[in-house]
């Protein structure tokens, strides 16, 4: 019982901990990600894929990034995954300081993608962007490969937010 | 006053087509495995129409969707090279195909394809979807894309390999799975490909916008 309770605690310390440190990249490996897609709580998610290299990634950023700002206090949480390499991770700091992204950043460390997507998505063909939404307690997903505009990004968001 | 509604109606079916449309991922309506892939006549670097029947004695093709923007098929420009190094003398060359909208990627207009194989010294083709009728006809969604297709005895082409190159773009020194190789020395041997499907993150294709 005390185990159960000291790890809610650190979890929940954890928890904070990552929105306290928006700013922060999360170095994750894919079970972390799994975690998050197996998540229970009452909340829209919203999965970006994404990488400094990707032109149509940047371009549809800030529409994330509005959403992000937009639903704060609300149970809707942006993650933008970034596909770079570890070794690129000053690389994106400095992306998200010079464009102020205050969305969670996640760095995804797994070099091969050929073992990870299919537990994901296997409708993913792995090319960016790519974003998900889902509410597993609401039993929503929805998938999308390819860059959003603004509008379809709005409506997908007014559509599953609890 | 009844009349205005009909071509209302019209337009927002239209619309609700072409949403429906454009959510369906172009890799759904492409090549599996196993499928016949059709042959195409496209404008090489050297201004000459390339076609896989132009190679007599192929056994198959490398054909391999890339381009010269996507920073991932940069990264894999010279693996592409050794890939077609090494299998071409075993009857599969490379076949390089941009299948990017110029209008989308001016840097990846024909000018700029034949100034990168010059720079590179590509000792493969590298053609020009100019209408992306090919690239849909396969379902390439992202470059680099691979497809190996392995000519039959009716001379048809049956694709025996579909996606990455190896297990690690970023660093190719520390490529643990060959994954195109493995696949390629598979056919070359006449033994059936144990891995035909893998995947990897790329760009995604430059699709001409309507």
């Amino acid at each position: 019982m005390k185990l159960i309770l000291l790890s809610c605690i650190s979890f929940i310390l954890l928890l904070t901990g990552f929105t306290a440190q928006a700013q922060r990249v999360n170095v994750v490996k894919f079970d972390k990600l799994q975690q998050l897609r197996n998540s229970t709580s009452d909340t829209l998610y919203v999965v970006n894929f994404w990488a400094t290299w990707c032109g149509p990634c940047i371009k549809e950023m800030p529409y994330f990034e509005a959403v992000n700002k937009q639903y704060q206090g609300q149970p809707v949480r942006v993650v933008l995954v970034s596909m770079d390499a570890k070794q690129d991770l000053q690389k994106v700091k400095n992306f998200m300081v010079r464009r102020k992204i205050a969305s969670d950043v996640w760095l995804l460390d797994e070099a091969d993608a050929n073992t990870w997507i299919d537990n994901l998505e296997p409708k993913w063909s792995g090319a960016i962007p790519a974003t998900i939404l889902f509410n597993n307690k609401r039993k929503q997903y929805h998938f999308v490969e390819k860059e959003l505009k603004e509008a379809e990004l709005q409506a997908l968001v007014k559509q599953f937010k609890p | 006053m009844k009349k205005p509604i009909l071509p209302l109606l019209f337009t927002f079916c239209l619309l609700v087509l072409g949403i429906l449309g454009a959510a369906v991922p172009a890799n759904e309506t492409g090549y599996k495995v196993g499928d016949t892939a059709r042959d195409f006549k496209l404008k090489n670097v050297d201004g000459k129409m390339v076609s896989m029947a132009s190679y007599k004695d192929a056994k198959g093709f490398i054909v391999t969707f890339t381009c010269n923007t996507c920073p991932y098929s940069v990264a894999y420009e010279d693996r592409i090279i050794a890939l077609h190094k090494k299998y071409a003398p075993k009857g599969y060359p490379v076949i390089a195909i941009n299948p990017n909208d110029v209008g989308v990627s001016p840097k990846d207009s024909y000018t700029h394809m034949q100034q990168r194989a010059k720079e590179k010294n590509f000792p493969f083709v590298y053609l020009q979807d100019p209408t992306q009728e090919i690239t849909k006809a396969y379902g390439a969604t992202r470059t680099p894309h691979l497809y190996v297709v392995q000519k039959q005895s009716d001379g048809k082409y049956k694709v025996a390999y579909i996606g990455a190159i190896d297990d690690n773009s970023r660093e190719p020194d520390e490529v643990q799975k060959k994954y195109a190789e493995a696949a390629l020395n598979e056919l070359v041997a006449n033994k059936p490909v144990s891995q035909p499907n893998t995947k990897a993150i790329g760009c995604t294709i430059k699709w001409r916008e309507v």
